[in-house]
């Protein structure tokens, strides 16, 4: 049961499925869906950071002020920088389309007064805000 | 009223002597008021007879005339002339196989629609003389919105899920399920449950939301999309019952 499925065999012939116009690049909106993909490898690369960090805590005070050495450096500097801009773009981007989540009656659970608020932008709101909190810390600002 | 001359750029694809679609182009002379469906209209009634287009309405109810003008899918009974450049180029939708010319292979989008059981599932029918299935406001409202659906294919056309993993259920065909899912009349949520929950169901959807975007009637099928996300996680983890009597 596939979409590009190409007709049964009795049919006349058919010329393959095009993939959809400005896919995936040429045209901005799916240009915002690729990119939101994307995030998952940058990331990915700050759960690492985030790991190295947590292992040179467990190594003692030596360790950790070696990893903050480390973190110091240029290259590690533009590498959180790039890792910050595509985590705050996964969460808003997450958060626009995720409100579409609440709106709706979830089974026999009825539907809140004020639904988007209570259930859309509140959740969504306190998740963008845990992982901004998030970020400052591993920056360091509360250090 | 006043003719302007535009040039449409049409896909074609002839089974019986094309390899692979290929553009032509027209000139045609546009009314004012003229929607694209009505230069097609013009271009098999006057230039070239041989093109293939569907179409039935001209009022953006039958779903039938959905094209890519300029790149974006569209009812072309609803898209006028005037709001495109003197160059406007019309192909089939994409992410469907071409039978001919604009006219794509809908079989695997009526086999996905038909798939979630689109239509009132109920463990005992009434008996007529009992009456009609009541229904208040307030429950019609809960799915109202994805009832609206007219199955033109505009969102699997922008669906970019769609043009990776062809075998997605897809926007439409979930929409539809999760309408019949709140309907308060239903009793056939376990039934669609295998069909949403498998590997090519609502889990598929990776949050483009370009359907949504496209849709000719304001369904929201990314809407419908996420929530059944939420109420199939519901169901699976027994938070929420699964209706069933099979």
């Amino acid at each position: 049961m596939s979409a590009h499925a190409p007709a049964p065999a009795a049919k006349t012939r058919t010329a393959p499925a095009r993939p959809p116009s400005g896919f995936p690049l040429g045209f901005y909106r799916y240009r915002n869906y690729v990119v939101f993909a994307a995030t998952s490898l940058f990331m990915m690369l700050g759960c690492a950071m985030l790991l190295d960090a947590l292992h040179a805590l467990g190594q003692g005070e030596a360790a950790w002020q070696a990893f903050l050495a480390r973190m110091a450096r240029p290259y590690y500097v533009a590498t959180s920088t790039v890792v910050l801009l595509f985590t705050l773009y996964f969460v808003f981007r997450f958060a626009w389309v995720g409100r579409k989540i609440a709106a709706g009656r979830i089974g026999p659970i009825p539907r809140p007064p004020v639904p988007m608020a209570i259930t859309g932008i509140l959740p969504m709101g306190g998740f963008v805000t845990l992982w901004l909190l998030l970020l400052l810390i591993l920056g360091g600002f509360w250090l | 009223m006043d003719l302007h001359k535009v040039k449409f750029e049409v896909l074609r694809f002839r089974p019986e002597q094309d390899q692979e679609p290929v553009f032509q182009s027209y000139e045609v002379d546009c009314m004012d008021d003229w929607v694209v469906l009505d230069a097609l209209n013009a271009i098999k009634d006057d230039i070239d007879p041989t093109l293939s287009h569907r179409w039935s309405c001209r009022m953006g109810v039958c779903g039938s005339c959905g094209m890519l003008v300029n790149g974006r899918p569209v009812l072309t009974c609803a898209a006028f002339v005037r709001d495109y450049p003197d160059v406007i180029r019309v192909e089939p939708l994409s992410n469907f196989p071409i039978v001919r010319d604009l006219v794509v292979e809908l079989d695997g989008f009526v086999q996905k629609i038909q798939s979630v059981k689109p239509w009132i599932i109920r463990r005992i029918e009434k008996d007529l003389s009992e009456g009609e299935y009541r229904q208040s406001a307030e429950q019609l409202d809960e799915y109202k919105q994805f009832s609206m659906c007219i199955n033109c294919a505009l969102c699997y056309a922008a669906c970019p899920v769609l043009a990776n993993e062809p075998e997605f259920v897809g926007p439409a065909a979930i929409a539809l399920a999760h309408r019949y899912n709140l309907d308060s009349r239903d009793e056939g949520n376990a039934e669609r449950f295998p069909v949403l929950d498998s590997h090519d169901g609502v889990y598929a959807c990776s949050f483009a939301n370009e359907c949504s975007q496209v849709c000719p009637k304001h369904v929201d099928p990314a809407m419908a999309i996420q929530q059944a996300k939420l109420t199939d996680f519901l169901e699976w983890a027994h938070i929420l019952p699964k209706k069933s009597f099979t």
